[in-house]
């Protein structure tokens, strides 16, 4: 393992290469400052005090009776049901249209925690830090609990009195009706709108995405006479190129491309699979923190690369490419001729990808996998993805049609246009004048607040429907719970306005009966394939393939060579994996799940390179104003604390968009009050700015890159609640080590340095002397983990998933600002390198060290040792020294410093009943969900039969998309644990100091040689 | 602050408080120690009858405890199993018999009030059909067995090795009102596992664990 160079880790520009303040930080009890008010009544002699009050007040309660509780039985138990034991229902997530299966855990009548699906096509049994938080959306008091009248509450027979009396006159007066909706994979519900919008003249459906793929499909139309997206299929690629597109991150299927995307890396399989990833992006994504080779390069740039590529690949292809290369000696020219050379090896298993809205490049993109061969195996076109439908040309008419006031009616479903369109302002103008405007939303957003009829929607959890990802491959949603309030589905609307009243149910059956059912051969009996699709939660019903055409080469355009335009940057929106286009803003499971690059929380900014903050004289947190200039789009100024990000291209500022909602006023108390407590939100009530006002939508599609922006410092500062330094891992260099040398907290290598090395015996953990006698047998189970870094991208869904599963609360802004966040999960993000920076990303969870420096310090032996390696930590016994906390090597630990906000009492349904919600003044920590292992052995003794290897799942394992984490029992020699704590990649953090940590990480493999790291190509070019 | 003046209050009210609380001691406890419970129940159920006399296994009612961590409180359609056809003790059905037979006129139906309670909670009416005037109305008991919320014992996990339900319960099926006998407290649950790993349980060797998390997560 050590043959691979290993590089310096730092975790922020200010402990990296920018200063030389990392050992004061590291080494400070507190890192920011304290300010102590003069003490007049000594701590001392309050606790003297506060101890006689406590001695009355406990003899005085042991003269009371508990509060009497009331237990209330079914009258009439439906008959599957026990109270007490969870089911698990197989549904769809709605999180985003990507349409993940997930089985929902429903425990008493009420669904408390989504898990991925296995068996999904799609998903394959992960699910995202959005799907994972979609549950908390379901128990939002601001949910519209009734349909609304020009903003008051209405019966839904009035509201369909009036709209229906509205329509009537539309239909025969011929006026034009527009629906307009983000992509509806539904098969169910595209027929019912179909059927609503045919009973008028001049109706059509409208379909844009706030995060635009429509380049993708009209330059398949340009390039194979369909409008498709590719179904991508990372999995079949050995070699990946990747423009600006972070697929593991936020682009199409996150889940379903990281799951694939981890198939083709796995070291442990036989055989061994490496696939070779390069990323050429501006702004540092999670993928791009993944790639063997990653190249900045700016947005204009980015054609000219393409188009030099393409070039090379044709000339290896012997195929004509009508498009200039431009000049030889170009920089990158080495990069190119390499990639071009790996790709023309793969070809038929390479992907190239691109993520930008201009249509030239996608039909370039198209072109190099047509000249690569891969349509057809990577890339999918005869069961597209229907996860991104958006037709941005369409859009624009739309809005011409708004902006000459020419639409009678408007319906809108899943869309907040007035939020995330440029000019939304003026939108808001336009809608307002529109005589019926109804909208579905499920919430009162910047839209439907303007909308004159709310219909609002069930949540996904609440209604039954269909999902149809991947053509030919169908998702059912099933209701898990009764709708909490008022709410109808929008099938049932749909279905009274259009003058034929039925059950969602109903018409969801219907429609399967009659086009799903006859596409399925081998089934006779509808009844019974219904009955398995419900439980499975998906039916694979092949429809007619679409028949595109070949590549047709003639589409090919001229790409214009980078130019810069006015201003000195140019801004990239892009999205964040918790936030996407801001349609979770009201989650704050999502508002508080750190960045998985930046690590901030609640809150979006400019995140500028370090060179060229340095350039400017920026730091962290400094509000900065961006004005564009008018010539293309609208004039926009946003002002934003600036990001120093690492890995950045030095003209570009990336934003992320999604914040700035209204509805994020509500976080104004999301955290405690108390005397020193601050603000949750910005100085203007939100979280985050709009960043909205700076997209571009011309040329038909929405582009997230704006030439031009001026710059300029306003002077203000606005704190960025930044947990990449909380918690750090130190190793003071002068701590003396029993024989051991200090080892790096991760640890990477090669392909090539591992073939190296196989077969040789991997390095036996150090020695087990110590100060501990050897006092844990392990006779039975001993629970371990391991995770393997290779696959892990940071995504953050199992922070979520454990955030649901555990009930860790949530502590605010201004808490997190304090190092206060309760995550029992962190994904630790290092950088290494200068300017050209590698991202490595380890989870880490209480390590459940067998010789635990906690264990020895806690005063009232709250936190002790189990006879199954758990380190077990009891709140009941627990009473606060945090002595643990600080002995913690890890930093695992967290300290319940108040009893955190849960006034909302229908929020607090979405809590875990096995699983202790603990109050003030009590620490805890991840506890490797002690409940399911408990739950799994009580059921293991039920049944007689021993736990099987796989059995128990703990929750972050569970989410995990590219199966990073494996658990299970050391002592089973066949467990895949064990077998992952054999491997020559495995190592433990701090393992030097002898704690035996029960958590085993696998290094990070990278396909490349080192001598690429110091190489200086690709740097500060353009 | 003068802190002695503090300190000097602080022992007169600890003093003050010590004396008032001595006059009580008989009914001292520990906190949360709810040993003795009896409170009285929304229905005066019997479990001496039907478990005692009638003798039903307690797992027909309460058949939670095999599959769940709650044994659970059955719902009222599990009475309806019995009271569909029993609605009053043999004795007041004889009674009304002999009156009947007495005064020469068809006997009427008899209904214990605590029965008709059951009736009523389902809206069923005098032939035991829902009646649509009336509402159903949940039976609301009064929970006796109770242990904090950082505490989670499974009844399935004991039910399926075999622990008897009086070993915990006591004499239920001696009980007109159900008393809570153990003192629920951490060292009565620990000192049964210990003893149960050396004895076993129905004659045969179990595992119970003592680690915290057993029981507390």
């Amino acid at each position: 393992m050590d043959s691979g160079k290993t590089p310096q880790y730092w975790k922020s520009w200010e402990e990296g290469p920018g200063a030389a303040d990392l050992v004061q930080i590291s080494t400070d009890e507190f890192p920011e400052p304290l300010d102590r008010p003069a003490e007049q009544f000594s701590r001392r002699s309050f606790l003297k005090a506060a101890g006689f009050t406590a001695a009355v007040a406990a003899a005085g309660i042991g003269c009371s009776r508990a509060p009497v509780e009331k237990a209330i039985p079914y009258l009439i138990q439906p008959e599957e049901i026990v109270p007490g034991v969870s089911y698990f229902y197989a549904t769809t997530c709605g999180g985003c249209p990507a349409a993940c299966g997930v089985l929902a855990k429903n425990r008493d009548g009420r669904p408390i925690k989504l898990e991925g699906n296995p068996q999904h096509p799609v998903s394959r049994g992960g699910l995202c830090a959005v799907g994972q938080a979609s549950l908390l959306e379901l128990y939002d008091s601001h949910r519209c609990k009734e349909p609304q009248r020009e903003g008051k509450p209405a019966t839904w027979e009035e509201v369909d009195r009036q709209i229906t009396a509205q329509l009537a006159l539309y239909r025969n007066a011929g006026s034009p009706v527009r629906f307009l909706s983000g992509t509806i994979s539904s098969p169910t519900l595209n027929a019912e709108i179909r059927k609503f919008l045919a009973q008028f003249r001049d109706a059509r459906h409208i379909v844009y995405d706030g995060l635009s793929s429509s380049a993708i499909l009209d330059a398949h139309k340009d390039t194979h006479g369909e409008r498709l997206l590719p179904h991508y299929r990372f999995d079949h690629a050995d070699v990946i190129v990747s423009f600006d597109a972070d697929f593991l991150g936020t682009w199409i299927s996150p889940v379903e491309f990281s799951r694939d995307y981890a198939a083709g890396r796995r070291l442990d399989a036989y055989p061994p699979r490496m696939s070779y990833h390069a990323q050429f992006e501006s702004r540092m994504s999670v993928t791009g923190a993944k790639a063997d080779r990653r190249i900045r390069v700016s947005p204009q740039e980015l054609g000219d690369v393409m188009v030099r590529l393409a070039g090379r690949l044709a000339h290896l292809a012997g195929a004509a490419f009508p498009l200039s290369v431009g000049a030889t000696d170009q920089p990158l020219d080495a990069s190119l001729d390499d990639l071009a050379h790996r790709l023309w090896q793969a070809r038929g298993r390479s992907l190239v990808l691109c993520g930008s809205q201009d249509i030239r490049l996608q039909v370039l993109v198209n072109f190099i996998n047509d000249v690569l061969g891969n349509y057809g195996s990577s890339l999918d076109l005869e069961r597209p993805s229907q996860q991104k439908a958006g037709n941005d040309r369409e859009l624009q008419a739309l809005l011409e049609e708004l902006r000459d006031g020419k639409i009678a009616a408007l319906f809108l479903h899943g869309v907040n246009p007035v939020y995330d369109l440029p000019n939304g302002d003026a939108l808001a103008e336009q809608i307002r004048k529109v005589p019926l405007v109804v909208s579905f939303a499920g919430r009162l957003d910047e839209t439907s607040a303007l909308a004159r009829f709310v219909c609002p929607d069930h949540h996904s959890l609440e209604s039954w429907g269909d999902a149809e990802p991947v053509r030919g491959t169908i998702s059912l949603f099933q209701p898990a719970i009764h709708p909490l309030s008022n709410t109808r589905a929008v099938l049932e609307s749909l279905a009274i306005w259009g003058g034929q009243p039925k059950a969602a149910y109903d018409i969801l059956r219907d429609y399967w009966r009659e086009n799903v059912f006859p596409q399925r051969k081998s089934d006779t009996d509808f009844q019974t394939f219904w009955d398995r699709a419900v439980e499975a939660g998906y039916a694979e019903a092949p429809s007619a393939a679409p028949k595109p055409g070949h590549f047709r080469a003639a589409t090919l355009q001229a790409v214009p060579k980078p130019a810069r335009a006015g201003g000195e940057f140019s801004v990239v929106l892009y999205p964040k994996v918790a936030m996407l286009d801001g349609r979770h803003a009201e989650n704050p499971w999502l508002q508080e799940l750190p960045d998985p690059i930046s690590k901030v929380t609640w809150d979006n900014y400019a995140c500028v390179s370090p060179a060229a903050a340095q350039r400017l004289g920026l730091k962290d947190g400094d509000v900065v104003r961006l004005e564009a200039d008018s010539g293309k789009g609208s004039a926009a100024a946003l002002e934003l604390p600036v990001y120093v990000q690492p890995g950045q291209h030095d003209q570009v500022i990336a934003v992320a968009l999604g914040y700035g909602r209204k509805a994020t006023e509500r976080f104004a108390s999301a955290g405690p009050k108390w005397l020193f407590g601050g603000p949750d939100v910005g100085e203007d009530g939100r979280i985050g700015k709009n960043a909205a006002p700076m997209l571009i939508l011309a040329g038909g599609s929405l582009q997230y890159v704006h030439d031009g922006v001026r710059l300029t410092k306003t002077g203000r500062r606005h704190a960025l609640a930044s947990t990449q330094t909380h918690h750090s891992l130190t190793m003071p260099q002068n701590v003396p080590l029993v024989g051991g040398e200090h080892r790096e907290i991760v640890r990477e290598t090669t392909v090539s340095a591992l073939l190296a090395e196989a077969g040789k015996p991997s390095p036996a953990p150090p020695g087990k002397n110590g100060l501990w006698p050897a006092d844990h047998p392990y006779n039975g189970h001993r629970w371990a983990m391991a995770i393997d870094l290779t696959a892990c991208t940071g995504c953050s869904g199992c922070v979520v998933a454990c955030q649901a599963e555990n009930n860790i609360p949530v502590v605010g802004k201004d808490e997190v600002l304090r190092h206060r966040e309760m995550h029992w999960m962190r994904i630790d993000r290092y950088y290494s390198g200068d300017a050209d920076v590698d991202v490595v990303q380890q989870p880490m969870v209480c390590q459940q060290c067998d010789n635990a420096p906690c264990e020895t310090v806690c005063p009232v032996v709250a936190t002790v040792h189990s006879a199954e390696g758990l380190n077990q930590q009891i709140y009941n016994r627990c009473v606060g020294t945090r002595y643990c906390a600080n002995n913690c090597p890890y930093k695992v630990r967290r300290f319940n410093w108040f009893n955190y906000v849960r006034n909302d009492r229908l929020q607090n349904l979405a809590l875990n009943p096995d699983v202790t919600v603990r109050s003030r003044g009590v620490m805890e920590k991840c506890s490797f969900c002690v409940q399911r292992i408990e739950a799994a052995r009580i059921e293991s003794r039920r049944r007689g039969k021993p736990i099987a290897d796989g059995q128990i799942q703990t929750a972050c394992q569970q989410s995990c998309s590219s199966q990073a984490i494996v658990f299970g029992d050391l002592n089973d020699p066949n467990s895949r644990i064990a077998r992952m704590a054999r491997d020559p990649r495995r190592f433990g953090v701090l393992e030097e100091f002898n704690f035996r940590p029960a958590v085993n990480y696998l290094a990070v493999v990278r396909n490349r040689d080192y001598a690429d790291r110091t190489s200086k190509e690709g740097q500060n070019h353009g | 602050m003068n802190e002695k003046v503090v300190t000097i209050v602080l022992i007169v009210g600890l003093l003050f408080s010590l004396a008032v609380l001595a006059v009580q001691a008989s009914s001292w406890h520990l906190p949360g120690n709810q040993q003795g419970y009896e409170p009285a129940q929304p229905i005066a159920f019997s479990h001496r009858l039907h478990a005692g006399e009638m003798q039903i296994a307690c797992l027909y009612c309460h058949s939670g405890a095999e599959a769940s961590r709650h044994a659970g409180i059955p719902p009222a359609g599990t009475c309806m199993n019995c009271h569909k056809f029993v609605s009053a003790p043999l004795g007041a059905l004889r009674a009304e018999d002999e009156l009947a037979k007495r005064e020469n006129r068809k006997p009427r139906q008899v209904v214990s009030p605590e029965i008709q309670k059951i009736y009523d909670a389902l809206a069923l009416d005098g032939h035991l059909v829902r009646d649509p005037q009336k509402t159903e109305q949940a039976i609301v008991w009064t929970r006796i067995y109770r242990l904090p919320d950082f505490v989670y014992f499974n009844h399935s996990a004991h039910v399926s090795v075999g622990v008897a339900c009086q070993q915990c319960h006591g004499p239920v099926e001696t009980m007109d009102r159900v008393r809570q006998v153990p003192d629920l407290t951490m060292g009565w649950c620990v000192n049964c596992h210990r003893t149960a790993s050396a004895s076993g349980v129905a004659s045969k060797p179990v595992q119970p664990s003592i680690d915290c998390s057993t029981c507390h997560y």
